[in-house]
């Protein structure tokens, strides 16, 4: 119960009821306009929209995991769970899944770890003596490392296939200039070791600057006298950072890592962009490509939305495991926050 | 819903100001009621008007308008917007048109015919023609039912009042043929084979290879001016792969292709396919392939050739031309020969050839006016029609006699009529790969093999994986080729 004491609705709620409202009494459910605008606009709309356009679709999608759909007629058999079994052996999907596990545990860590390292320079790893600040031209450095957030991520994509390309890349330019040669028409994207790094890479690249902002709004959160109370403890940047910093952000860091895990589990605009056949050994295939196959060019929507149903569980486990960490490791996400 | 009724039976919270648990509350009721207000139509295989088809309009039906279209129809095409544009089906549309006054062609361009037309085929108002081609195709096994049988398209007069089965090229039909029904009018003629630049090999006093062996020779004469014999881009390495197949149907016979279109067991064993596969392989490790092509978006990849002149050969079919055309050097003198013989002696001679009609036409039984898709393939048919087809994307369609003896002043039209005269009978295609949609998963496989990371052994074994999966899956429906 979060309702203040004394906080009841105004008087001019039975004013506004009007005359004949019989003596004054206290009740619930009785609309007034005032409350049924409020529920309406406030509830009602912002539901309905959620349950036309989210829940309804995850309803038929789960239902469309139980038919033979071919996607394509208005025609369709029940199959009961045989999708979901079928799913369970298919070598094809099991990679996928297990390229985007991959990819769902590093990208998050990478990006995170960059993020936080940049947003603590940017605010509190400036000079030791005096205010508490950041380094020489954060304000630069914190404008421009949002750049690559802003270009949407197909642009990304391309931008980086083309860096990439063998003969006339940007990268291999580079690196045969200096002299190694074995780099010359190197295939950053086409071999199984370089493939997935380099895909990661690209995600990590487009993500870093946003949540590096993230963060280094949490940290400006932070009251400047506990670093300064530590400071004089004689706690050194390291130290600050490790004990003082991360501590007090830790919630903010829980919810970058869901929601990156959540991108790097579909992931599906940077792949398709990067290596729309699926990498190398198909080593860069992710679910959602896989998805995508089946349904359109294989015509088995019913199968595919199996993998939907999939998809969504795989990434409920990851968000359940992140909360799980946090908390066995002395998070504080459900405790005395409020 | 169920959750609904555990709320309503909880005590009223005599505090009126919409605390939580007021606002949860009515959350729950609008929940529940939502959905009910909700019409079924929004369930995405409600839309589905089985009725519709009876619905058709038609007109009275003549020589000049033999399906019967109604008058002012506005016929509704969906084009695959690729390498042949949609303006030559624009042009018809004008003719018909002319043919009808008050009727006419409502063209609309689209790279992603599957995705695009999905919820229209569902929704049972699909458009009257579409050209399903291109990578976001939909397949033809799960449309099959739904499509019209061409067949009286053919029998039909075009507009100068031939007879149109008479005026088509032999076998162009085959490929649209599913079973005993014509559900696709496949309407370009596609000629497979090893493209090379006449000027460069002219310059070079070097020849166009007959056999694999005479490919290899020339990629040492490559090398030593600097060049290489192949190079490839990642999503067209299995390019590759039909020039291997090529070179195993010509060197073993209908045997092989029929093996390989049935989905036999070991049918990527074969001798004939293995001897194709193991002096690619040796090529392959002499490093006469230009390395990173796994990395290389495939028309860059195809520039290197065409533009820069990098490889000398590039297996590929005959829309080649037109796909470089703004990327091809000054004065490359485009040519083909077709896919090398892997011995001196193979089943088929030299002059076999790889070719098929791609570019499927199809018209949906559910299409609002069927008679009028099918006009509009008349009309396309026609003597003006094709010709402006070949004339503006230098290629031929299935209609013959239409290319002229300077092929438009292409040299790689030439070439395309000249290979498909010197055939004679002995074409061929398969189509397996496209049927079971196949590629996507040979692509990575490909890919390996070029960059000389996969032995003749896991190329074969992999391939193989494939056919197997598609041959044991019952779901999937298998076309038996003879």
């Amino acid at each position: 119960m979060t309702a203040i004491p004394g906080r009841a609705l105004p008087a001019s709620e039975d004013a506004l009821a009007g005359p004949g409202s019989g003596p004054r009494k206290r009740r619930i459910g009785k609309a007034s306009f005032d409350s049924v605008s409020f529920f309406v606009v406030f509830l009602g709309l912002p539901l309905a929209l959620f349950l036309i356009f989210v829940i309804w679709p995850f309803v038929q999608a789960a239902f469309y995991a139980m038919t033979d759909w071919s996607g394509f007629s208005a025609e369709f058999n029940f199959v009961g769970l045989s999708n979901f079994s079928a799913l369970l052996t298919d070598p094809r999907f099991i990679n996928a899944v297990g390229n985007s596990v991959m990819f769902g545990i590093f990208i998050p860590l990478v990006t995170i770890a960059i993020a936080l390292t940049f947003a603590i320079l940017i605010t509190v790893g400036g000079s030791a003596r005096g205010q508490i600040r950041g380094v020489r031209g954060s304000g630069f450095y914190r404008v421009v490392s949002l750049f690559p957030y802003v270009i949407p991520a197909i642009a990304v994509g391309i931008m980086w296939r083309l860096i990439l390309d063998p003969s006339n890349g940007l990268v291999n330019g580079v690196l045969t200039a200096l002299g190694l040669d074995r780099f010359e028409s190197f295939a950053w994207l086409g071999n199984v070791s370089t493939a997935m790094p380099v895909t990661m890479l690209v995600v990590v690249w487009g993500f870093v600057g946003f949540y590096m902002l993230l963060f280094i709004a949490a940290i400006k959160g932070v009251p400047s006298e506990i670093y300064e109370a530590a400071r004089i403890d004689g706690a050194g940047r390291m130290r600050t950072s490790w004990s003082i910093t991360l501590p007090l952000i830790r919630d903010n860091v829980q919810t970058a890592y869901i929601y990156l895990g959540i991108t790097a589990l579909d992931l599906f605009v940077y792949v398709q962009a990067l290596n729309p056949q699926g990498g190398p050994d198909n080593s860069t295939l992710v679910m959602s490509q896989q998805l995508f196959r089946t349904a359109f060019t294989e015509g088995k929507f019913g199968y595919a939305s199996a993998m939907g149903v999939a998809m969504a569980i795989v990434t409920l486990v990851f968000a359940a495991l992140v909360f799980t960490v946090n908390r066995l490791t002395g998070g504080t996400s459900e405790r005395g926050r409020r | 819903m169920t959750m609904t009724s555990n709320f309503t039976n909880t005590p009223s919270n005599p505090n009126p100001a919409p605390s939580r648990r007021t606002v949860l509350r009515a959350v729950m009721y609008t929940a529940a009621a939502v959905p009910f207000g909700l019409p079924l139509a929004a369930c995405a295989t409600g839309g589905g008007d089985q009725g519709e088809e009876s619905a058709s309009p038609t007109g009275s039906a003549d020589a000049t308008n033999p399906f019967g279209m109604a008058a002012d129809t506005t016929v509704d095409a969906v084009i695959f917007d690729g390498g042949y544009g949609v303006d030559y089906v624009e042009f018809a549309g004008k003719v018909l048109a002319g043919l009808h006054a008050g009727s006419s062609v409502k063209v609309s361009p689209s790279t992603q015919i599957a995705t695009e037309l999905q919820p229209r085929f569902v929704g049972g108002n699909p458009p009257d023609l579409v050209d399903n081609s291109g990578a976001q195709s939909i397949g033809f096994n799960t449309i099959l039912d739904q499509l019209e049988d061409l067949t009286d398209i053919i029998d039909a007069p075009n507009v100068e009042g031939t007879v149109i089965r008479d005026t088509l090229y032999e076998g162009v039909l085959a490929p649209g043929t599913y079973g005993d029904k014509f559900a696709a009018l496949n309407y370009v003629l596609t000629v497979y084979g090893v493209w090379y630049s006449g000027s460069l090999f002219e310059k070079n006093g070097w020849t166009p290879p007959a056999t694999w062996e005479e490919a290899k020779a020339l990629g040492a004469e490559a090398k030593s001016a600097g060049k290489y014999l192949f190079l490839w881009g990642t999503e067209a390495a299995t390019y590759y792969q039909t020039l291997a197949i090529e070179s195993a149907i010509k060197q073993g016979g209908d045997e092989v292709r029929l093996a390989l279109e049935n989905l036999e067991p070991d049918c990527w064993s074969n001798d004939s396919v293995q001897a194709t596969f193991a002096i690619m392989k040796e090529i392959i490790d002499l490093g006469y392939f230009k390395p990173g092509g796994s990395g290389t978006q495939f028309t860059a990849a195809q520039a290197q050739w065409s533009n820069k002149e990098e490889a000398l050969l590039y297996p590929s079919g005959s829309w080649i031309e037109n796909e470089m055309k703004d990327q091809t050097a000054p004065d490359f003198q485009m040519k083909g020969v077709p896919s090398f013989s892997v011995t001196a002696s193979p089943a088929m001679p030299a002059t076999a050839l790889h070719s098929t009609a791609g570019e499927p036409f199809i018209v949906p039984s559910q299409a609002k006016s069927v008679a009028g898709g099918k006009e509009l393939l008349r009309v396309m048919l026609s003597k003006e029609s094709a010709t402006n087809f070949s004339k503006t994307k230098l290629a031929p369609t299935i209609v013959k006699d239409i290319v002229p003896a300077d092929g438009f002043g292409s040299t790689a039209l030439v070439s395309q009529t000249e290979m498909l005269s010197a055939a004679g009978t002995d074409i061929f295609t398969f189509n397996f790969v496209n049927t079971y949609g196949m590629n996507q998963e040979q692509l990575p496989i490909w890919n390996s093999f070029l960059d000389g990371k996969k032995s003749v052994a896991d190329l074969t074994k992999e391939l193989q994986a494939i056919t197997d999966r598609i041959a044991n899956d019952d779901t999937i429906e298998k076309i038996e080729v003879s």
